[in-house]
């Protein structure tokens, strides 16, 4: 009965959790700017949850570090279905720099499938906003499998 | 016939739907003139409706260690107390059941969303949850103080004039009053308590300086961290309610009169009213402040409110 309004929801307000699995904060602060006034992407409704429950996109910045495994899998676990696992910046996909480290178990693909991938190190507000975008369509997409 | 037209009551006008709409919609008015005020676009003002419908097509997690029956009542119990508080607030002269309640039955039915939230949250057993229904309490007890205290100043000055001096809880004699004798906050005795009471909006809702209990960034949203799905959804939907509810208390006590006559243009106007007070009393202060600590809020409603809601109370012994 309501499944055109959930589409419509779906398109319009997906809500993010930010979970950094030992970024440098590059990635961080420019997914902070997202949400500033200057580019404001509370316009398309989306919005920073503070809990993994609440979020319909989970967007992961930095290189899984063995510290930050385990939270990793167990914060997914969390998160409600339909979602969509989204990758910030290099790190989570190759471990840039970090790759080879004695303390980084990356890439992202070991644990989550990734659904949009981000690239840049960092990158610019725009790519995200583009990669979110592109998020919003799978996660509408998810939710049509799911029926 | 009676009673057909009690249902209707219940589930069109002052009941659930306009509380859904109603409270959804100065939600979103509330976003937007937010956003505006930080010089962004924001959201369309429709953006409730859309978290809404979106939370409902979640999927509803119930964490191993909750009780899983309170868990899941208490957003419908907060629901339907704020659907009832709605039927009982008088739009201007027309007050479906406001014969059978007052002032006194408005505030506990006010206090229950409160209480649901902190059943919710307890339920959910999640330490995050614990810390935010020990600061809801704390919430609750700072703001009841000025609030009950400037309704019995109104209580008082509505009863020397109709009632033989003895106190009136009664809406429908508030409304009475300010029909014969204008709204209530162009006497002199009842400003310092209409500033006290759009003091305690914010709190009662749980908006910015005084959300210590939801603190997004601090706590996760408090006693709602453990929610997903369409619980979630009936909270998000109180919040809104909640914002509905109080401002339109408020306009029935201080803004209040003899209205038009017709029910449509009463209503309209009463919810233009509550547009204003939200602006004021809520958009605004999001706007420029910073969240509070528990104890400052606590200090600040035991000073300030507290203080204003006294002076009004001893004016209106004197007669003034």
């Amino acid at each position: 009965m309501f499944e055109k309004l959930i589409q419509k929801g779906l398109e319009k307000s997906a809500w993010l959790y930010h979970l950094n699995t030992g970024s440098c904060n590059g990635c961080d602060i420019e997914l902070v700017s997202v949400i500033t006034p200057r580019y404001d992407a509370e316009r398309f409704g989306f919005k920073i949850a503070g809990s993994p429950r609440h979020a319909d996109i989970i967007v992961v910045s930095g290189p899984i570090t063995s510290q930050s495994r385990d939270r990793l899998i167990r914060t997914l676990a969390q998160v409600p279905e339909p979602k969509v696992v989204v990758s910030l910046g290099s790190c989570p996909r190759s471990c840039n720099v970090f790759n080879g480290s004695y303390c980084v178990e990356g890439p992202l693909d070991k644990y989550a499938p990734i659904d949009v991938s981000i690239a840049g190190c960092p990158p610019k507000p725009e790519a995200i906003m583009a990669g979110l975008v592109r998020a919003v369509e799978i996660l509408k997409e998810k939710r049509r499998a799911m029926k | 016939m009676e009673l057909l037209k009690r249902i209707l009551y219940i589930l069109f006008y002052p009941g659930l739907l306009y509380c859904f709409v109603g409270g959804l919609v100065l939600a979103g008015i509330d976003r937007k003139l937010l956003a505006r005020m930080q010089k962004r676009v924001g959201p369309p003002i429709w953006q409730p409706f859309y978290d809404f419908f979106k939370l409902l097509g979640k999927e509803t997690i119930v964490p191993r260690n909750a009780a899983k029956r309170a868990f899941l009542a208490a957003p419908v119990i907060g629901l339907i107390s704020l659907i009832t508080v709605s039927l009982f607030i008088p739009v201007f002269k027309f007050s479906p059941f406001s014969t059978y309640a007052d002032l006194i039955v408005v505030i506990y039915l006010l206090t229950i969303p409160a209480v649901a939230l902190i059943v919710g949250g307890s339920a959910s057993g999640s330490p995050y949850a614990g810390v935010g229904i020990s600061r809801e309490m704390v919430a609750i007890i700072s703001y009841e103080l000025p609030m009950v205290i400037s309704l019995l100043a109104i209580a008082k000055k509505v009863g020397l004039e109709l009632n033989n001096g003895i106190m009136t809880f009664s809406l429908s004699q508030i409304v009475e009053y300010q029909a014969q004798n204008g709204p209530l906050f162009t006497k002199l005795s009842m400003i310092p308590a209409f500033i006290a009471m759009l003091l305690v909006i914010p709190c009662k809702v749980g908006s910015l300086p005084f959300d210590i209990a939801e603190a997004e960034i601090e706590i996760c949203e408090g006693p709602l961290v453990e929610y997903s799905g369409a619980p979630l959804a009936i909270f998000k939907l109180n919040h809104a309610i909640k914002m509905l509810v109080m401002t339109s208390l408020f306009v029935t006590l201080f803004l209040s009169g003899s209205g038009t006559g017709i029910l449509a243009v009463d209503a309209i106007l009463q919810f233009i009213l509550s547009i204003v007070v939200v602006f004021f009393s809520i958009t605004i202060l999001k706007a420029i402040t910073a969240r509070l600590r528990v104890e400052q809020t606590l200090r600040f409603y035991w000073t300030y409110p507290t203080a204003l809601a006294l002076l009004s109370l001893i004016l209106v012994y004197f007669g003034l």
